[in-house]
């Protein structure tokens, strides 16, 4: 027999926990598995100021202010961001504008394990901001039916290295589901966000960039933003596209990434690079957090440091480089990189996802397939190696920007 | 000291501290009712303390396995105690009408399947009453997932004899998907069946999201519920376990069928699971459960019924599986008498039969007659010949449509390129290279949007 003491010194003893659990529940502390990088934060790409952002390539403001589009930026504020307010700012302007929209996911409810959807339960009621339980599968093919009616699922996998287990919904059935039916039924309403790529710390298993995978999807959009601007007007797009989208946030942007932020709904178009950079002797393609560790190799080769100053020869060290944005990885903006490779005959592409079946792989074999009379040297790849993202190795694994500068280098001295 | 009195009194402070944790995490939490019990309770759950170490093993107590509801015996009488559900004359006669049909459509086309006339093909045999029981117990506008042994369901909502074969050879007229999936995956927007796709399952987790958008529409909430169908091996995929736990945690008008006919293939359900079959397993999930006699249509539309009833009423998810046993093959691709032996189907084609068994049921209330049976099955066969005979004649949809519905919007640069390609290839090919002048020729068309 149990004294008869035990059940209420067990309920005693759990109170204290059941107190410290919602102590950590309404914490605002950001957990640390973002990673955070302090070299994003000064990146020129950036944009500091009201003017610089307002004037961001391609933005489409989705209500007009002014029927004179010259006076169109009257009237237009932003606000200073990082990418995961961005994104809750994204999602809060989807949720208000259609009825229908909902967000799910593991943890969503309270605010996302990285703050994506903070206060967007309490703002937009526990019907419209949810958590699910911990099922990808679920997650992914709750959000086709729901689709599949017409209404709007934004949903979250917690890490891109968790879609795994919803790959086949995503691929057999989100993917396949209009072609099937010839149209008649359609998943298009569903965007499926995913923090992805490396942090510094994530091992395996926090750190994937997996977009390759799901390139062959025919049906499926895949987009990768680089900063808040872009975050928040390419989530909007996307939630908008007629077409499934799985969108991947770059993690370590969640905070490191800080710019003015128009306040208004915007969008930012699919299917389109951004040229960050003009150039004429090389052109350099990558996406997402590479995108600041090619900036950081454009600097290494404009201005090598003494210590590694004999490998950059003096004469690639005025060469201009163009930096592409690709931005969306399916359907990716070919037309803007055959422009650019046809002026410049080189091509160097970083990625972090792993070299075979990667990215990098397929956007090579269609340049060399369009750009060939022009081509003045190999396509160069710049991307993880063909293993899993190794814990204590990951500096020798990543593409960083001694990597890149030695591509840029060797593709351009070919 | 030990002072009882105080005990119910603090766990109950818990039990609300516990409930407004439950609540604000969940979607429509509902407030747990602690039973105030001796030895109290965890915090985290509602499970009261025993002191007895005592494993079970079965959700019915006294470790019984869970009853299968029955309302008439073999010679179409209800069985003692039974309550014969209300039917009218027509709706009766409706359902036994699809119930004869199934049958016919289904050998007219498995035939046509081993003639090579079509690539392949799934029967319902044994299955009518499930399928037809289960369909007429729905509502003409609940969202139906189906796994793809469920095509009487369909018919009885109105799909037509000309759909079935259009679908299944493939022609212009195919309303499913234009000739783009094999034989037998149908679907139709108007007629709220989604289309089939042969990855098992994944139809399940699906319709916990359709029925989320039910409840969401105002329109159709209180009114509908999403419907799916699963077989018992399908019922082993991951998909099944995310569709239970998503329909019941965040509660969905979401109404589970499981198809339990013994085989999965040919693996027998013995060695798909070890438990009290797949009806055990909706406790487990907090779903309202029902298991019923797959062969008595009149058990099935009962049970289908009142499932549909609650769903809709307490938004939530309800699970019937039916019981019955594969009579056909699994598939035109598939030989079940390499795996279990043909006098078993005989024997249960003999004496169970659940065509013969609402048939019984028909006469004994005189809604139904020998002269009558003869002219029905006559005019059925001559109706599905004439469907199949159609259909064959029929074109198939234009070369061009295969590029159509990949993409919603704007058709990508890399399958507008891929198009342009194939086409410069038929003006190359097409008119001399055999088997594509063949193939050609099949299509409406001709290719001509090519040749252009
Ligand atoms: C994910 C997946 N795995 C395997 C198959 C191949 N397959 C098609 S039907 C089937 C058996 C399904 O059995 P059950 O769910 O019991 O339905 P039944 O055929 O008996 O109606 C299998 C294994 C498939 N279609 N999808």
């Amino acid at each position: 027999m149990l004294s008869p003491r035990q059940p209420m010194f067990r309920v005693l003893r759990t109170l204290p926990r059941l107190q410290h659990a919602s102590r950590r529940w309404s914490s605002t502390e950001p957990p640390p598995a973002g990673g955070h990088s302090y070299t994003i934060g000064t990146s020129s790409l950036l944009k500091p100021t009201r003017d610089v952002a307002l004037r961001t390539q391609g933005l489409q403001w989705v209500d007009p202010m002014d029927s004179d589009p010259s006076r169109d930026m009257l009237g237009r504020e932003t606000r200073k961001m990082n990418m995961y307010q961005a994104i809750r700012d994204a999602l809060s302007i989807a949720l208000s504008k259609d009825d229908t929209a909902i967000v799910f996911g593991e943890d969503v409810a309270f605010g996302g394990v990285f703050r994506c959807t903070m206060g967007l339960a309490e703002e937009f009621g526990r019907e419209r901001v949810f958590n699910t339980p911990l099922t990808e599968q679920g997650i992914a093919g709750f959000g086709i039916g729901y689709a599949a009616m017409g209404h709007t699922a934004i949903a979250e996998i917690q890490f891109a290295d968790y879609i795994f287990p919803a790959f086949d919904q995503i691929v057999n059935e989100a993917a396949k589901y209009r072609f099937r039916s010839s149209g008649d039924f359609d998943a298009g309403k569903l965007t499926i966000r995913c923090p992805s790529m490396a942090v510094g710390h994530g091992g395996h298993y926090h750190s994937q960039s997996p977009e390759g995978f799901f390139m062959g999807a025919a049906g499926i959009k895949l987009v990768i933003p680089r900063s808040p601007i872009q975050a928040k007007g390419l989530l909007l797009s996307s939630i908008r596209d007629p077409n499934p989208v799985i969108f991947m946030e770059p993690k370590i942007l969640y905070r490191s990434a800080v710019e003015q932020v128009p306040i208004d709904d915007y969008e930012i178009p699919l299917g389109k690079a951004d040229v960050l950079r003009r150039g004429s002797d090389l052109t350099v393609v990558s996406w997402g957090t590479p995108i600041y560790t090619c900036e950081s190799a454009l600097e290494l080769l404009a201005k090598p440091p003494q210590s590694i100053s004999q490998h950059v020869p003096p004469s690639v060290r005025s060469a201009r480089v163009e930096l592409i944005d690709l931005r969306t990885i399916m359907p990716w903006d070919v037309e803007t990189v055959v422009e650019s490779v046809q002026r410049t005959g080189r091509l160097v592409v970083v990625h972090e996802a792993g070299r075979i079946g990667g990215v990098g792989a397929e956007i090579g074999a269609e340049i060399q397939k369009k750009c060939f009379l022009k081509l003045n040297a190999p396509v160069k790849l710049v991307t993880g190696w063909d293993m899993p993202v190794p814990m204590q190795y990951e500096k020798f694994y990543m593409p960083d920007n001694i990597r890149i500068l030695d591509a840029m280098v060797e593709t351009l001295t070919f | 000291m030990f002072r009882p009195a105080r005990i119910p009194r603090l766990s109950q402070a818990l039990v609300s501290r516990v409930s407004r944790v439950s609540h604000a995490r969940g979607v429509a939490g509902t407030t747990p009712q602690l039973p105030q019990h001796a030895l109290g309770s965890l915090p985290t759950s509602t499970s009261p303390i025993t002191s007895k170490l005592h494993f079970f093993n079965s959700v019915m107590s006294g470790e019984k396995k869970i009853p299968t509801y029955r309302v008439i015996d073999g010679a179409g009488q209800p069985i003692e105690g039974a309550e014969v559900p209300e039917i009218d004359k027509a709706l009766a006669l409706k359902m036994y009408e699809h119930m004869v049909l199934l049958p016919i459509m289904d050998e007219t086309l498995y035939n046509l399947q081993r003639q090579g006339r079509i690539s392949f093909y799934i029967t319902s045999f044994g299955e009518e009453a499930a399928v037809i029981g289960s369909g007429a117990a729905l509502a003409p506008d609940d969202e139906v997932l189906a796994q793809y042994r469920e095509s009487g369901a369909l018919l009885f909502r109105g799909f037509t004899l000309d759909d079935i074969m259009n679908q299944c050879f493939g022609t212009y007229l195919d309303s499913s998907g234009k000739g783009k999936q094999m034989p037998a995956h149908y679907g139709s927007k108007k007629l709220h069946w989604h289309t089939i796709s042969s990855p098992l399952a994944t139809q399940i987790p699906q319709a916990a999201g359709v029925g989320y958008a039910i409840k969401r529409d105002p329109n159709r909430r209180g009114k509908n519920c999403a419907v799916v169908y699963f077989g018992e091996g399908a019922a082993s995929e991951g998909d099944f376990h995310a569709g239970l736990a998503l329909a019941s945690t965040i509660p969905t008008p979401t109404l589970f069928i499981a198809r339990n006919n013994g085989f999965a293939i040919s693996t027998p359900s013995t060695e798909q699971f070890y438990g009290d079959g797949i009806a055990s397993r909706g406790p487990g999930y907090g779903v309202h459960t029902i298991r019923v006699d797959g062969n008595d249509v009149l058990a099935v539309f009962a049970a289908v019924k009142e499932a549909r009833r609650r769903c809709i009423d307490e938004g939530r998810a309800v699970l019937v599986e039916t019981m019955t046993y594969r009579v056909g093959h699994h598939s035109t691709s598939d030989d079940s008498f390499a795996y279990r032996p043909r006098k078993e189907v005989e024997d249960r084609k003999r004496l169970d039969n659940p065509i013969v068994r609402f048939r019984l049921f028909l006469e004994s209330r005189g809604w139904w007659s020998k002269e009558e049976e003869t002219a029905l099955v006559k005019r059925l066969r001559d109706e599905v010949n004439a469907a199949y005979k159609r259909a064959e004649k029929l074109p198939k949809p234009p070369v061009e449509e295969m590029f159509s519905e990949v993409y919603g919007g704007e058709m990508p640069w890399n399958l507008k390129e891929q198009r342009e390609e194939l086409k410069g290839l038929i003006k190359k090919y097409g008119q001399t290279w055999e088997p594509w002048k063949s193939e050609l020729k099949k299509h409406k068309g001709e290719g001509k949007e090519f040749l252009e």
